[in-house]
């Protein structure tokens, strides 16, 4: 013991002495510690391994812990794998056929559906029929589907897709029918001879029927069913994979932007709110189950184009400016025209209603006379030609300063068409609320994936790191997700759409909140590795004598000990 | 009598400096009060006069998140004339703190407890300078003139920890208490000074009375005495602001939680700029647990002198506290002349010495060419106070190393030679 200290003493000793030691310092011994100095260092050390054991660890415990919520792993792992939800789709039809006999009806019905049986080749989309022999009930059910749209998601029974009327009608020699652009309901006229009777057990007003109703929805089916493969094969999946490239990826809010441009002074002003209201307004309300809307609205005045893009030409044969159609994509001026990416939380569809300049009008596309085109997923445009006025003082003609309401139609008209197309609404069948009714059918599909494809990776994320802190906040809004999937899913089944919309979009948000959550993110890019790094460099240099010090102090105490047990023996 | 004349001129002198330097240079109060090296976010005056503007139009102090000090000093210092339009009386005010300080330091060396205390008797002790020498060391220090023309509210903190001292040595251990009690008040980290002047207090009670006391009882007493203080100066700084959580955030917590990452002579900012935000919390306990990891060693190794442990504490607070500026340098070095008797055993005082003059030299130069020219950055001034801290704990382990040396000395009269443990 004395031998170990004086190891470490002589050379201090050395360096210490004075010269009036010199004469016996070289070989000196130290004189032994008295048991004061023993104790004293054994307290000096046991002071500081104090402070660090009662003190530190306590501090390093609390401060780097990292607090990991517990989430359901296995159910997100599920949801993303579709092991827990298999979406369907029944599609509820409602049958009325006033000019029929009851079992005449109920046999029609049982064969239709026998026969859209036969046809359909997806089963997770299928149609089912109903026989309402309410003669009203065509009315009443567009206002129910209106209701329906407002968002009156309470009732239990299924939503009603489509009401079919059957009516005879004279003189026909085949059936026909007729959808209506304005409601749910499809009209089939038939030859009263083709009653079918109850013996026949495919007759062809059925098989009309069934052919009918398998045409509506096929663009509907092919949608959905493509979206729920994921993959690109089969019939229609070329346009429809290019229907889904132009529309916008859905989001709960999308910002609308009318945006008034034109290279010179005049027109200056436009009775936007007015034709907003008037030509807008109404499909916005439809769409409301969907998604949100804002609108702002902007003109300027000597907007020109861009140096780059080729100027329009003059066409001696139709007498008017035109653009080729692969210039188009130059149109925008996107250098000088104020037009923002992202006004607000959505994203932004901009609309632009460009008015030539008087030496430049009528402007048109040259291929195909077109005066607007649609810019894939970011909005569309519109060339007005206004009927030039005779200016007062110079002679030659202007643009007029006020576009009015009326001039704004045509223009409104095709914005609308174009904002059904950025939004991914189907373009079959014709009437405008079966088209956003499948859109609904749509949009909760895809919803219902992506919030749960959402799930599965905040799932392998949370599993890969497991040093990234998972807050209380994302495991609540993962339970809400999880909650709301699977009521959309129920409600899919149930046939329940607007229903299942509202949970899927509810699902989405949360979803998206969870997996972005930004006290997560921050720590995704630091590896344990890393920790080394941050704890050496200040640790350990103050570490590195008290474990020296504490080692050496325990050897002193454990041959202490040893002898001590030698004497006593 | 000689000595009194001699210390009214010293006083007399000191305050003539101080009042030439502001007679003739204006501006310089202005210039130092805004040097980062005097004024921290702790201590600066203009956070104070910012505090003083809210203050006196009924606003709260801490809206704003300016002002960071103990709220009792606004109504001292709204006593004061308005310092844009008359600066003197403030300035007056600050002199004379100083004089007090070194009254105090003067009081503790006349006491002669720097070389014999009861436990300890230094073994040169005729080597030593008189009190009013140490006042001069003190007065005469640049970066005490520096500080006090600075107006830095640390000023008030010395004291109390100088007049704490001097009420020890002098055997009034309710005053030393009380006056602990207000440093820590104004801010925090003295109360770490409490065992050490609890000893002091101690070791004094035991050399005038007949029978040592109780120690733990004796400890016990005056940890009362202490907390009895400062809770009294809280319950006054309730009754002035009004809001106790909103002040103690603002003073207490400003301490504990170093959220001003201001460039200081200290090693806390740049540490916790370049810091990773999740570990933040974790280095923040290292750091203060370092700070006071050493009053336990300390007072262990150097039981026997509880005047040095205080010594090298102010040392150490100078280096490892959050936002130390010279004023702490200057305090630590107004207490090192008490020990003069130790200078001979020092082995790196010119090192030392040099590192200091060195960093104090190139500190502004550095501040200026990073923040004003532009063509420096924050490693030129952070390499600085690398410096300047290097020179303080040279200086400071180079002390404790001699303290230890002449403690050794003494149990062994006849050899020289001594380990020291220096972490």
């Amino acid at each position: 013991m004395t031998s170990k200290t004086g190891d470490h003493e002589s050379p201090r000793t050395l360096a210490t002495s004075k010269a009036t030691d010199l004469k016996a310092s070289a070989q000196r011994v130290p004189p032994p510690e008295t048991p004061e100095a023993i104790q004293t260092r054994f307290r000096v050390i046991a002071a500081f391994w104090a402070v660090i054991i009662f003190l530190g660890f306590p501090i390093w415990w609390k401060t780097t812990s990292i607090y990991r919520a517990h989430l359901p792993i296995q159910d997100m792992a599920d949801w993303a794998d579709g092991k827990t939800c298999r979406p369907v789709f029944p599609l509820e039809i409602h049958v009325a056929a006033p000019t029929m006999q009851l079992p005449e009806s109920q046999h029609l019905v049982r064969t239709t559906q026998h026969a859209l049986d036969d046809l359909n080749d997806f089963a997770a989309h299928h149609l089912r029929l109903k026989l309402t022999n309410d003669t009203g009930a065509s009315t009443a059910q567009g206002s129910e589907y209106n209701t329906n749209v407002a968002g009156n998601m309470v009732d239990d029974g299924p939503d009603t897709a489509l009401t079919v009327r059957v009516v005879s009608q004279e003189g026909l020699a085949t059936p026909r029918s007729e959808l209506r652009a304005d409601t749910t309901q499809l009209d089939i006229f038939y030859p009263p001879s083709q009653v079918p009777i109850p013996s026949s057990s495919n007759p062809p007003l059925s098989v009309f029927i069934a052919e009918e109703l398998q045409r509506l929805y096929s663009e509907e089916k092919a949608t959905i069913a493509h979206i729920l493969s994921g993959d690109s094969s089969g019939r229609d999946s070329e346009s429809i994979s290019r229907r889904l490239r132009r529309s916008m990826k859905y989001a709960d809010t999308y910002h609308l932007s009318f945006s008034l441009f034109t290279p010179g002074s005049a027109p200056s002003s436009w009775d936007i709110e007015a034709a907003v209201q008037d030509y807008l307004s109404p499909l916005l309300h439809a769409f409301g189950p969907i998604s949100n809307f804002t609108i702002d609205t902007q003109v300027q005045l000597y907007a020109t184009f861009s140096p780059m893009a080729p100027p329009p030409l003059y066409d001696e044969d139709e007498s008017a400016w035109t653009l080729k159609k692969e210039d188009l994509s130059a149109f925008i001026n996107a250098a000088e025209w104020p037009l923002n990416p992202s006004i607000g939380n959505g994203p932004t569809l901009n609309f632009i209603l460009y008015v030539p300049d008087p030496s430049q009008s009528p402007m048109i596309v040259k291929e195909n006379h077109a005066s607007s085109w649609i810019v894939p997923q970011w909005g569309g445009v519109f060339l007005l030609n206004p009927p030039l006025e005779q200016a007062a003082k110079s002679g030659g003609q202007t643009n007029p300063a006020h576009i009015t309401q009326e001039s704004l139609r045509p223009a409104f008209m095709t914005f609308s068409h174009q904002l059904l197309t950025l939004l991914g609404t189907p373009t079959t069948p014709a009437s405008l609320p079966l088209r956003l009714q499948s859109l609904i059918r749509v949009r909760a599909a895809t919803l219902l994936l992506s919030a749960s494809s959402t799930m599965g990776s905040l799932a392998r994320l949370t599993e890969s790191l497991p040093s990234i802190p998972i807050p209380a906040t994302v495991a609540s809004s993962v339970s809400t997700t999880l909650s709301h999937l699977s009521s959309t899913c129920s409600h899919l089944r149930d046939g329940r759409f607007g229903a299942a919309l509202a949970s899927a979009r509810i699902a989405e948000t949360e979803a998206e909140r969870s997996f972005f959550e930004k006290s997560m993110v921050g720590q995704v890019y630091f590896p344990d590795e890393h920790k080394v790094a941050v704890y050496l460099p200040l640790l350990g240099p103050i570490g590195v004598p008290l474990l020296v010090s504490l080692m050496k102090e325990l050897k002193r105490l454990v041959a202490g000990w040893k002898a001590r047990r030698r004497s006593s023996s | 009598m000689a000595v009194d004349r001699r210390k009214v001129a010293v006083f007399g002198a000191a305050f003539v400096l101080r009042l030439l330097l502001i007679c003739l240079f204006p501006s310089l109060p202005d210039l130092l009060t805004g040097r980062v090296e005097v004024s921290t976010p702790v201590n600066s005056f203009k956070r104070l006069q910012e505090g003083l503007y809210l203050y006196t139009r009924d606003v709260s102090p801490y809206d704003g998140g300016v002002f960071h000090q103990a709220p009792l000093l606004l109504p001292l210092f709204s006593l004061l004339p308005d310092v844009t339009t008359n600066p003197v009386p403030t300035a007056i005010f600050y002199f004379l703190v100083d004089l007090l300080n070194a009254h105090a330091l003067a009081t503790i060396s006349a006491s002669g407890q720097s070389v014999q205390s009861r436990l300890h008797s230094a073994m040169r002790k005729h080597i030593r300078w008189d009190g009013t020498s140490v006042a001069a060391w003190f007065l005469f220090n640049p970066f005490t003139i520096a500080t006090c023309l600075a107006r830095s509210t640390s000023v008030l903190t010395t004291s109390g920890i100088l007049f704490a001292v001097s009420s020890a040595v002098s055997g009034n251990s309710l005053n030393a208490m009380l006056a602990l009690g207000f440093a820590s008040y104004l801010s925090l980290y003295p109360a770490l000074l409490f065992v050490p002047l609890a000893l002091l207090c101690y070791d004094q009670r035991s050399q005038n009375s007949a029978q040592a006391p109780n120690t733990a009882l004796f400890i016990l007493q005056h940890g009362a005495i202490l907390s009895g203080g400062i809770a009294g100066l809280l319950g006054l700084s309730v009754l002035i602001t009004g809001n106790f959580w909103e002040f103690m955030t603002a003073t207490y917590g400003f301490h504990l939680l170093v959220p001003d990452l201001t460039p200081n002579v200290g090693l806390w900012w740049y540490f916790f700029i370049e810091m990773f935000d999740s570990f933040r919390e974790f280095f923040l306990g290292v750091f203060w647990l370092h700070l006071a990891s050493y009053v336990g060693g300390l007072t262990a190794r150097l039981r026997r002198q509880p005047l040095f442990i205080i010594t090298s504490l102010l040392g150490v607070f100078a280096v490892f506290k959050p936002y130390p500026s010279i004023s702490d340098a200057s305090l630590f070095f107004a207490l090192l002349p008490l020990y003069r008797h130790l200078f001979p055993l020092m082995r790196y005082t010119f090192f030392a010495i040099s590192a200091l003059l060195y960093s104090s030299l190139l500190g502004p130069a550095f501040y200026h060419l990073w923040i004003y020219a532009g063509s420096g950055n924050a490693n030129f001034f952070y390499a600085i106070t690398l410096v300047w801290s290097l020179g303080l704990s040279i200086l400071l382990a180079d002390v404790i190393f001699a303290a230890l040396r002449d403690e050794w000395e003494q149990d062994h009269p006849e050899r020289k030679g001594e380990e020291v443990k220096q972490v």
